[in-house]
């Protein structure tokens, strides 16, 4: 929303406000300003002339020598050379002389171009700080002033500021509605619009005009007024220039004046040309309906669109003539020669317009504020102010009327009450109910004060405000938030827990981190294919699609991480980054798809790719990915993780590097290499070796309280014990069965080293452990030690076949 | 035995002290004059005490004197056989260490998770849990219980993805409040991270999925101005101590008063700069008193209960506080970028 501040000034003095007040104030009213642009600055020696013709400068494919007429007298023509391309003879432009000095501080001269003489030149839009537009000249309307008159004529020095204002407040959107925000904020008085009607004459408008709304809930309001002996014209100056300022075209006086009415105290208005109407003597029956399907119309725009039950239409003898509150019929539209209109002044429903408006893919300034809901009491103030300012520019008659159907008129709402203390007590702010009352009636709202309470009833236009908590905020935004202290909540009562639950899946994350991976965020959707290509812990789960989808690429929930991590390693692949880590702890969805809400699984997924790596190496990762999460699983008290080989391999992975994750006999999830082709799928060359676990419900009870064991003193026997199996012996099922074997004086093992030799005979492999025995009570003897040893070599060969190796 | 005779025992000590080319070498004489028991010294001295009394005082001088002088040739010729050895290793062992060499990767925390955990930390220290809520959720939480019914303009600003008629990817944290309502009577703080879905095709930045962290108080006596100094803490925690905020009034349908909060800018401390558009502010989150009708629909009575509940973007604070001049590198996971966290 752009508001122009010599505009404002009808209703405010503001025009000796410096812009950096200005913006500081209504942005803490809750408009924001997001710009002030300077308009008009500078301009008084560019001049308005009109190309009295051009051809193009010899040997350039671009430059222009163009005649410049730059008084309008007759005298000899100007010679400029120009390089924009949408000139043309006859055209209205700003041709700034030599010796003139352009707002960003340019001073022009007389130049030679490739032998060509250029006296001064003609502006783009941004040269003369009057939009960024630097594409094209800035073409001035016809009529805008006389060729020779300073350009400040038709842009006079102003300030445009760019608003953004919030869904609720439809009320500035226009500018008597920002004067009233601006008044409270700079504690100036608010001056009324002048909303005098001009005297009615003539042929009652109702004895011209029937109306009928069909659905009240589509429209509360309609008002007409018919006006015949409309004279030519031209929009004045003041009109023009203002329009101009805000970013509106003028067109010609009707169009203008409503355009301006809009802009100028919020209401839409439409004009339909009476004699295209069908006005006449007999009487026009104007309704308000839904559309049918097999209608169309031809809208001011240009564009014929099909009609239906979800656009709201005006009609004139039930012939759709209006996109009602978007925009109206082409068959109807004012021209320069109308010389009777109707006049429409509506209150739609919001809904209904922003319905119509989707299904027409058409938003325009008057449904945009239509849309936000606007009040039943505005179209007497917007038809007011419209027929007065067109008796003033064109003069005309005014019929007696007007016609309305106003069958969403409702009693005043009964005043809003707060009382005293609930108010200081909501802001946090001891505040007298009078200075609240101030506040308010610095909003135009109607206050009464009484018993400690305060009754307040806004303005009719201000629809937002319509309960206690709405006056807080109004009493708060007026005195200003920055005089409400700073305070806490009072502890009371203990709150929750004072620190986050520990979680465990934040606990993953860090190991894997301390372990060399870093975290990505990848997108939740994925296609369908991709996620069936590599399930991970998603495995037998069924996707959930999305209905509206932002492309085939996106068009499922994901029901695993893993995808998404092979295709961030494949961006970094290409970016020919050496080997990439990653984890990745969110979310994913199972169905089924349905009414119910899916499954969240909280998942952990991991990636190791090198691009390029082989069978060798990709071992040795897959061996160190599975380390990661075995300390994960520590980490979370998971331990131990338990790793199960697949047999028969599982879909996605590599046929025998693959296991299944699980703790306490509950599943988790899957690791191991992924499959050749899936990875070629994804564009990666060499190994990936990946694991997907799940993590919700970890830790989430503050986990499993450590039971420390008293830590025994006395001295231990450390022995080295080598074994040989089979070269497919699972070094699990062996660690698992000694562990479980019931030695309390062994304290613990583990692997020093794996090997072949060719001693150890073919298909076989040999293990080296390091045992740690100690008993907690006394210094073990040699044949005590001897025996733990003896009842360990027993468990491996029956666990994994193991035989001692001689010598070991 | 005369005290003479010590002398000379200490002068041939000494000479072999001298003699010895290593720290054994220096040991094995100590031990042969000075060893506890059977030290040719020791062994001389342990006859003074039968001595009469006039010969004794002379010997015992005699003595200290020999073991002292024995003593400081071997602490001498020690530290001369030390400094040798020192001098030959570091000769024979140098190693540069000018960098480490080898390297151990640390993995990284992505920056908008880095921005969450300072942000779950600093309320804890308020009092607040961290709750999660569904990232697939109800229309009617998501909307129609935060006052936002069909067709209400705020659903503009949110283009939502949807999988059914009723159920959608939630577009904001918001509807946590509803279900941290249902799941706890108050007093209740509660703050909610995570995913959330806005159906806007990626660019710099906009993008169909972000992060918001969604917090809510409810208590009796609850007031505005403990909202504002919640988020001045909060502000400060985060982004310094000598932050000021500044509170612009702003529309959100499930707040009655909204609040949009600014921080005076980190980074040129408000005189102007290019990150806060020469305003000195930059917009850091959205919050406001809970409106009384969503009280009401998270089942809490608003004539005894109020509260106040805030959103921010974790990836906007990542951008702002780390300088990330465009966002799609959040979600593209390229090592370069993740590394430098």
């Amino acid at each position: 929303m752009l508001v122009s501040v010599a505009w404002l000034q009808d209703y405010v003095d503001c025009q000796d406000v410096p812009s950096a007040r200005l913006v500081e104030r209504l942005t803490l009213t809750g408009t924001e300003v997001k710009q002030v642009r300077e308009v008009g600055q500078g301009l008084a020696e560019v001049r308005v002339a009109r190309v009295a013709g051009l051809r193009r400068m010899p040997g350039s494919d671009h430059l222009w020598l163009v005649d410049v007429d730059v008084d309008g007298g007759g005298a000899e023509p100007v010679p400029v050379v120009c390089g924009a391309q949408n000139l043309h003879p006859g055209a209205l432009v700003p041709w700034a002389p030599p010796g003139a000095v352009l707002p960003d501080g340019l001073r022009l001269a007389v130049r030679r171009m490739r032998g060509h003489e250029s006296r001064g030149m003609l502006c783009a839009p941004d040269e003369l700080r009057l939009g960024d537009d630097h594409e094209g000249i800035l073409l001035l309307d016809e009529g805008a002033a006389e060729v020779g008159a300073p350009l400040s004529a038709v842009f006079p020095p102003d300030r445009v500021l760019e608003l953004e204002v919030t869904a609720n407040r439809p009320d500035c959107l226009h500018h008597a509605g920002v004067a009233r925000e601006l008044a409270a904020a700079l504690g100036r008085p608010l001056r009324p619009p002048d909303l005098r009607l001009p005297a009615r004459a003539g042929t009652p408008a109702a004895e011209r005009v029937t109306l009928e709304v069909a659905d009240p809930g589509d429209c509360r309001r309609y008002r007409a007024e018919l006006v015949t002996g409309i004279g030519r014209a031209t929009t004045p100056a003041w009109m023009a220039q203002r329009l101009r300022a805000v970013g509106q075209r003028p067109l010609h006086p009707v169009v203008d004046i409503a355009n301006y009415v809009m802009l100028d105290v919020g209401q839409p208005l439409h004009t339909f040309d009476w004699s295209k109407m069908g006005g006449g003597a007999a009487p026009v029956a104007v309704g308000v309906r839904r559309g049918r399907s097999d209608e169309e119309l031809t809208g001011l725009d240009g564009v014929t669109r099909r009609l239906g039950p979800e656009v709201l239409v005006i009609t004139a003898a039930d012939r759709p003539v209006g996109l009602a509150g978007v925009q109206g019929g082409a068959g109807t539209a004012v021209d320069p020669d109308t010389a009777a209109i109707l006049l429409e002044a509506a209150c739609f429903a919001g809904t209904t317009v922003r319905a119509s408006a989707r299904r027409l893919g058409l938003r325009t300034e008057a449904s945009a504020r239509f849309e936000r809901q606007l009040a039943p009491t505005l179209p007497e103030v917007g038809s007011a102010r419209f027929l007065r300012l067109l008796d003033q520019i064109t003069g005309a008659q005014l019929h007696p009327g007007p016609v309305e159907a106003y069958p969403g008129r409702r009693p005043p709402a009964p005043p809003v009450i707060i009382d005293g203390a609930r108010l200081a007590g909501a802001l946090g702010l001891p505040l007298s109910l009078e200075r609240a009352a101030a506040a308010l009636r610095s909003l135009e709202f109607t206050v009464t004060v009484a018993d400690g309470r305060l009754a307040a009833s806004p303005p009719p236009d201000r629809l937002d405000v319509a309960i206690p908590e709405d006056l807080v905020e109004e009493v708060g935004r007026v005195v200003g938030y920055d005089q409400v202290p700073a305070t806490l909540p009072g502890r009371r009562q203990a709150v929750g827990a004072l620190a986050p639950a520990p979680r465990g899946a934040g606990l993953a994350l860090d190991v894997a981190c301390a372990a060399g991976f870093d975290e990505a965020i990848t997108y939740s959707f994925q296609a369908e294919a991709v996620g069936r290509r590599l399930p991970g812990a998603g495995r037998g789960q069924a996707p959930v699609p999305l209905r509206n989808a932002l492309g085939p690429q996106w068009a499922w929930l994901r029901v695993s991480c893993l995808p998404g991590l092979l295709e961030s390693c494949a961006r970094n692949q290409a970016r020919s980054l050496e080997r990439t880590r990653l984890v990745e702890i969110g979310h994913a969805f199972w169905g089924p798809a349905g009414p119910d809400q899916p499954t969240e699984p909280l998942l952990a997924a991991l990636v190791d790719h090198v691009p390029g790596g082989g069978a060798v190496e990709a071992a040795e990762r897959l061996r160190r990915l599975l380390a990661v999460l075995a300390l994960i699983g520590e980490r979370v008290g998971l331990s131990p993780l338990e790793f199960q080989p697949v047999e028969g391999g599982e879909p996605g992975w590599h046929a025998s590097r693959c296991v299944h994750l699980s703790a306490a006999g509950r599943w988790l999830g899957v690791a191991g290499e992924v499959d050749e082709g899936v990875a070629a799928s994804f564009d990666l060359r060499g190994r990936v070796v990946a694991a997907e676990l799940r993590c919700d419900g970890w830790l989430q009870d503050g986990g499993r309280v450590p039971r420390v064991h008293p830590v025994a003193r006395t001295p231990a026997v450390v022995e080295d014990l080598s074994v040989v199996v089979g070269e497919r012996a699972a070094l699990g099922v062996a660690l698992r069965a000694v562990r479980a074997g019931d030695l309390p004086q062994l304290e613990s093992i583990r692997l020093l080293d794996e090997y072949t030799d060719a001693r150890l005979g073919p298909a076989h492999k040999g293990w080296t452990f390091r045992l740690v025995l100690r008993d907690p009570t006394r210094t073990l003897t040699g044949a005590e030690a001897h025996a733990v040893r003896d009842r360990v070599v027993t468990i491996l060969s029956l666990a994994a076949g193991a035989r001692l190796r001689e010598g070991g | 035995m005369r005290p003479e005779s010590l002398a000379g025992l200490a002068a041939t000590a000494r000479a072999e002290v001298a003699a010895a080319v290593d720290l054994e070498g220096v040991e094995a004489v100590r031990l042969r004059y000075l060893a506890r028991r059977d030290g040719e010294l020791t062994v001389a001295a342990a006859s003074i005490g039968r001595l009469p009394d006039q010969e004794r005082g002379p010997m015992g001088r005699a003595f200290n004197a020999a073991k002292a002088e024995i003593e400081q040739a071997l602490a001498e010729r020690r530290s001369a056989l030390l400094q040798t050895t020192r001098a030959q290793a570091a000769e024979a062992e140098w190693l540069d260490l000018s960098d480490p060499a080898v390297s151990l990767e640390l993995g990284h925390l992505h920056p908008s998770t880095r921005i969450q955990r300072e942000v779950e930390a600093i309320f804890a220290q308020l009092g607040y849990r961290v709750v999660e809520g569904p990232e697939v959720e109800l229309d009617e939480v998501n909307f129609q219980l935060l006052n936002i019914p069909p067709e209400h303009p705020a659903r503009d600003t949110q283009d939502t993805f949807y999988l059914t008629e009723t159920l959608l990817l939630r577009t904001q944290t918001s509807p946590a409040q509803i279900r941290a309502m249902w799941a706890q009577p108050p007093p209740l703080r509660v703050i909610t991270p995570g995913r959330v879905f806005r159906r806007d095709n990626p660019d710099a930045t906009h993008f169909p999925m972000f992060h918001q962290v969604e917090g809510l108080c409810v208590d009796e006596g609850i007031s505005f101005s403990d909202l504002k100094g919640t988020l001045e803490y909060f502000s400060r925690s985060m982004f310094g101590p000598d932050r000021a905020i500044r509170l612009r009034p702003s529309y959100f349908p499930f707040t009655e008063p909204s609040i949009e909060v600014d921080v005076s800018c980190f980074l040129c401390g408000g005189a102007g700069c290019r990150v806060c558009g020469s305003s000195g502010w930059i917009e850091i989150l959205g919050a406001g008193m809970v409106h009384p009708q969503v009280l009401r629909n998270g089942r809490v009575d608003p004539d005894r209960y109020s509260g106040f509940a805030f959103g921010m973007g974790p990836d906007r604070i990542a951008m702002l506080k780390y300088g990330i001049a465009d966002g799609r590198d959040l979600y593209e996971n390229d090592l370069r970028f993740l590394r430098q966290i």
